[in-house]
């Protein structure tokens, strides 16, 4: 978690601004979501997070089945073998320069046939050994639940992942009628209704993608229920990413243009943090994500969380102006869907269906925002611990949480403010977010006490 | 031996007239100093500007490498800005792939092969110089790019759609992309040209089987670019066609698939880790066995092993794809295929220990270097299977793990083999010996600054850490290693430098001590570029040897006595020749392979830039093509006397 120090800004007026309505409209927040926090928390104070030595769900136990005996029993003695013996070798058989004698030659063995028969065969056999085990892993790998139990749609952008819940249950994204086809999610061939019109000078790609108005998106955090494997089928907006919570188990590629299929599923409930592997670009060192597991009852109720609409705040508050804030700049990317706020309808008369909010751009739907424990493609966290001994600042009385956390406003307001300073963008060609220099100071306090509003 | 340089035999009763041709179609004469380099033909020279040439673009790279160790060393640095970083880390990778160490491999290559195989000069020496200065002209041009407009940022695998106008407007990946595909040119005219020398031009007597296990090595990485750096081109075309011509090779738009790209370039760029080894293992599999005065072991297996990497490396390159999605059937083939690649390379390991059993070792700074390749390429390719299991592939694959891999493999193999290889032959190539003392300390320093570099990034990798990260935070458990890694870099980078501080404090004392004469064979060694004067004589052979054996020169050195005990019957200086080149004859240096080369880049700024650029370039480049063809075959001033040698076996 990142830690600020230096938080100034916090004072009374703002957390009257900020918590009143969090603690008067939110009692159900805490069942599901503050429990992620103190997941979160415990996440934190782990040396390290992202381990492969310490698997925490059945997939990347087995792949470290696979891995210990080929490193310690294959690796390991060749290493020693070869190695330590070849150095022993070449100490053992020295000759000192001033011993150095031309006649005295050494005998003169061009070879040993049978021996170099031998140590071609061998290995050969040990690995065709390990290569039968390996194809074993390679298939279990790619097994999925049959039935489906939980599929989630996994987006990669530049620089950040969408994951989308099928709520409806109308396989909008995962075939309804068993062939293995996915559908639902358009614009990814040349015929496809995304919005592309064909003309290869076209840059409106990334193409957009249309969300089942019913089902859930989210951002950065993949939300799970502990002990349930989850399959997700996952594709790109842009260029290729790589999925990788190494502690559920290995990547996988999100590949534009093509789906590919992997799954996770942790032990326990926790957050298990992650980061994309595969190159994309400016700010691929800050696209990072977690999954965080909750047991079935917080899942479910977080679950439940997730498709309500967002409140919309009372007219005359700090927060409603906040949203006409988020009108004016934010939503030409950005969506919350409050039941109110529909907008990007595509035009009467366009093939593709209507009243359906897109995401314009490609930037994190923020119906729920103030659930997630980071943001900005998860490299800031959302709410923070505070200094334990400072009571004046202790917040948790009022949000019952596992420990001190309080809203990481002044991260999100230089987030906002700057976005591009923390996080390199080319946001001119619609990668990453821009800057909003021109946000007053007052605009950016409504606008953030709108945002803590989105539960 | 400038066989292909001969005018055409006439019939019996036609003369021919001997009047000089237009001024600028005359060779050069008598050149002298930078004229003499730059329009040289002759392949000694040309294989030491391979080696210059690589010399200072290693500066490049190492500063770039430096450079990311210290953005790395502690967490959130802001010494690099994202954009800096992804830029400075594609030229380490493509500086170091491209520019320095295919090229290290050629300068030996060009240099060793015709002294190996008992000929004067490769089969088309012409070529010889237009592939480097083809192969200077791409490296430059890329290297232009920091100055105009900024390096590539796609990294030197330069994934699709990444690579597209759209996720990387600025030019830099367009240079990495003219840039590579002019220096590819040089790299296939050179393997046609080593591959029909070592083919055509081999000393009476040696046979396939007799040749220097350098040869042969060699020999296998000329075909490995024959057919590897096409596909590549094919691959860059496509791009160049993308992003300079609105193509839709790789626009998922418009249907395409990105994974094309990952398929052209590894179907590429896996041969392309064999050729850069392979040099390096034929390197030391001349130098142990001379200071283990012992016949190389299992001969014949070093050679198919070889072969085999070279077969086996064309078949294995989705392993680079484990976790692209290509579906579990192709990951179980490559999989397997990859496995077992590893017997080949098994072999050539313990074929060297077996050289070095029961031997009799001189471990200086060539042989420390020889075994400094082998035990730590050994650990490159074990670390190599671990992830052939594509499971475990799917944990470590754009991990630190795999930069620690292919650092094992490239540096404490390819270039461990290297620096082995300069020790070794430098004397040969410029008369003195590189002081052993100094040599110690680069080797160690190497040795320690090495493994303090990348053994930590095992760890780094499995801990998680991914590759091409500009920064990483406090909390993951990163800044011990890494900043031990960037402590051992700097190391490394001070070991590195010791070999041209060495080149430089030799000489200055060889100066000193009058130039002593270092003698045709200061190592007891076995191949027959020993048995010449050094530094080597511009006509290399007085006269061709005639080879009867394997180790042609130890032979002619060692015999058994009446007791049938080995010994030597004669020193190399004895036996070697005088270096008397009265009589050879020599083709004569040219100025067309330069001005051919360097057109092409002018093309390329216009493929860049402005298309109006390829106009002069396409008109130099006629130019030159009609000069170098209508060039006189040979000075006709200088008489044609007496090389009978050279054509008595063709």
């Amino acid at each position: 978690m990142t830690n600020n120090t230096a938080d100034s800004t916090w004072h009374s007026s703002m957390r009257q601004t900020i918590l009143t309505p969090m603690i008067a409209s939110r009692r159900s927040l805490r069942i599901a979501v503050f429990v992620v926090f103190g997941l979160a928390l415990s996440a934190c104070s782990e040396d390290k997070p992202l381990n492969t030595f310490e698997p925490r769900g059945p997939r990347a136990q087995s792949v470290l089945d696979i891995m210990w005996p080929v490193i310690w029993g294959i690796i390991f003695v060749v290493f020693l073998i070869v190695c330590v013996g070849g150095v022993a070798l070449a100490w053992k058989n020295r000759v000192k320069p001033e011993d150095f004698d031309p006649d005295d030659l050494p005998e003169q063995v061009h070879g040993w046939f049978k021996g170099e028969i031998a140590w071609t065969v061998a290995p050969a056999i040990i690995l065709a050994f390990v290569g039968v085990y390996t194809i074993i892993g390679i298939w279990d790998l790619e097994t999925k639940n049959e039935p489906a139990e939980l599929d989630v749609m996994v987006i990669g952008r530049q620089w950040w992942w969408e994951y989308r819940y099928d709520v409806d249950g109308d396989g909008f994204f995962v075939d309804a009628d068993g062939d293995g086809e996915i559908w639902g999610v358009d614009g990814l061939g040349a015929d496809g209704p995304g919005g592309i019109d064909g003309d290869s000078d076209d840059i409106e790609w990334p193409l957009e993608y249309i969300l089942d108005p019913d089902d859930v998106s989210t951002a950065g955090e993949l939300v799970i229920p502990a002990g349930v494997q989850v399959d997700l089928y996952m594709t790109s907006a842009d260029v290729i990413h790589s999925y990788w919570i190494p502690r559920l188990n290995g990547k996988r590629d999100a590949v534009p243009g093509r789906y590919t299929t992997w799954s996770v599923e942790a032990d326990a409930p926790g957050k298990y943090t992650g980061w994309c592997t595969e190159f994309c670009g400016l700010s691929h060192a800050r696209m990072r994500m977690s999954a965080i597991a909750l047991s079935a009852d917080d899942y479910q109720a977080w679950f439940e969380n997730q498709q309500a609409p967002a409140a919309v705040p009372a007219e005359g508050t700090p927060e409603f102006a906040g949203r006409e804030t988020f009108k004016n700049l934010c939503m030409s990317c950005h969506i919350i869907k409050d039941g109110d706020l529909e907008y990007n309808d595509t035009e009467a008369g366009d093939p593709w269906p209507t009243s359906v909010p897109l995401i314009a751009k490609g930037a994190p739907d923020l119906t729920h925002f103030a659930t997630r424990t980071s943001f900005a493609g998860a490299i800031y966290a959302q709410y923070r611990d505070i200094n334990p001994d400072d009571d004046a600042l202790d917040v948790s009385t009022y949000l019952d949480l596992p420990g001190n956390y309080r809203w990481n406003e002044a991260e999100l307001r230089r987030w906002i403010k700057n976005a591009p300073d923390r996080k390199d963008a080319n946001y001119e060609n619609q990668q990453g977010m821009l800057p909003f220099p021109q946000l007053q100071e007052e605009e950016l306090d409504n606008l953030v006490a709108y945002l803590a509003t989105l539960d | 031996m400038a066989i292909i340089e001969e005018p055409l035999a006439l019939p019996p009763g036609v003369t021919t007239s001997t009047s000089k041709p237009l001024g600028v179609f005359s060779r050069p004469r008598n050149a002298t100093g930078l004229k003499d380099w730059l329009t040289t033909v002759d392949h000694k020279k040309i294989g030491i500007m391979y080696g210059a040439a690589a010399m200072f673009f290693l500066v490049i790279g190492g500063v770039a490498a430096l450079l990311i160790r210290t953005q790395l060393a502690v967490p959130n640095n802001e010494l690099l800005s994202g954009d800096a970083y992804n830029r400075v880390y594609t030229m380490h990778g493509t500086v170091m792939v491209f520019l320095v160490v295919m090229p290290i491999g050629a300068a030996f290559a060009n240099y060793l092969l015709p002294l190996q195989i008992g000929a004067r000069d490769v089969a088309f020496p012409r070529i010889n110089a237009f592939s480097f200065w083809v192969f200077l002209a791409g490296g430059l041009l890329l290297n232009t790019s920091w100055f105009l407009g900024g390096a590539p940022d796609g990294g030197w695998f330069n994934y699709a759609p990444n690579n597209g106008v759209i996720y990387s407007p600025s030019h830099g990946i367009d240079f990495w992309n003219v840039g590579l595909l002019i220096a590819g040119i040089g790299s296939v005219s050179g393997a046609v040209n080593l591959i029909t020398t070592v083919l055509n031009m081999r000393a009476p007597g040696m046979t396939l089987f007799r040749m220097p296990i350098f040869v042969w090595m060699s020999l296998v990485t000329q075909f490995l670019l024959l057919f590897a750096v096409p596909v590549l081109t094919v691959a860059q075309v496509l791009l160049m066609l993308d992003r300079n011509f609105s193509a839709n090779f790789f626009n998922v738009s418009q249907g395409a698939d990105p994974l094309l790209w990952q398929h052209l370039f590894w179907v590429f760029g896996h041969p392309e880790v064999y050729l850069m080894i392979l040099p390096a293992f034929g390197i030391v599999s001349e130098i142990i066995p001379t200071f283990s005065r012992k016949p190389i072991f299992g001969y014949s297996f070093m050679v198919f092993s070889g072969i085999a990497i070279g077969f086996l490396g064309f078949g294995v390159w989705a392993h680079h794809m484990f976790v692209s999605g290509i579906g579990p059937v192709s990951v179980s083939a490559f999989s397997f295929a990859t496995m077992f690649i590893a017997v080949p390379t098994g072999v050539k390991i313990l074929n060297w220990l077996g050289t070095m059993w029961g031997g009799k070792l001189t471990l200086n700074t060539a042989m420390l270097f020889a075994i400094g390749l082998v035990v730590q390429f050994t650990i490159g390719g074990l670390s190599g299977v671990s992830h052939a299991v594509a499971p475990s592939d799917t944990q470590q694959t754009d991990t630190y793990y795999i930069v620690a891999h292919f650092h094992y493999v490239l540096f404490g193999g390819a270039f461990f083999g290297f620096v082995g290889g300069l020790y070794f032959w430098w004397p040969k190539i410029f008369g003195y010996k590189l002081g052993e003392k100094f040599g110690k300390w680069n080797f160690w320093m190497m040795v320690v600054g090495f493994n303090t570099t990348f053994g930590p990034m095992h760890i780094l990798g499995l801990q998680g850490m991914p590759r091409r990260m500009q920064t990483y935070d406090d909390d993951m458990g990163f800044n011990l290693w890494n900043m031990v890694a960037t402590i051992g870099a700097f190391i490394l980078g001070v070991g590195t430098l010791l070999v041209l501080v060495n080149a430089f404090f030799s000489y200055r004392k060889w100066k000193a001590d009058g130039r002593p004469d270092v003698g045709p064979d200061p190592w007891d060694a076995r191949s027959v570029e020993w048995m010449i004067q050094s530094p080597t004589p511009e006509h290399n052979f007085d006269t061709l040897p005639i080879v009867t054996d394997l180790d042609e020169f130890w032979h002619r050195k060692y015999a058994e006595d009446e007791n049938h005990k080995l010994r030597r019957i004669a020193t190399g200086a004895e036996i070697a020749q005088p270096g008397n080149g009265e009589g050879v004859h020599l083709p004569a240096p040219s100025y067309w392979p330069i001005l051919l080369a360097f057109s092409i880049p002018i093309i390329g700024y216009g493929v860049i830039f402005s298309l109006w650029l390829t106009i002069p370039g396409v008109l130099l480049m006629t130019a030159a093509s009609f000069g170098w063809a209508l060039e006189p075959a040979d000075d006709l001033d200088i008489p044609h006397d007496d090389h009978t040698e050279a054509l008595t076996h063709g």
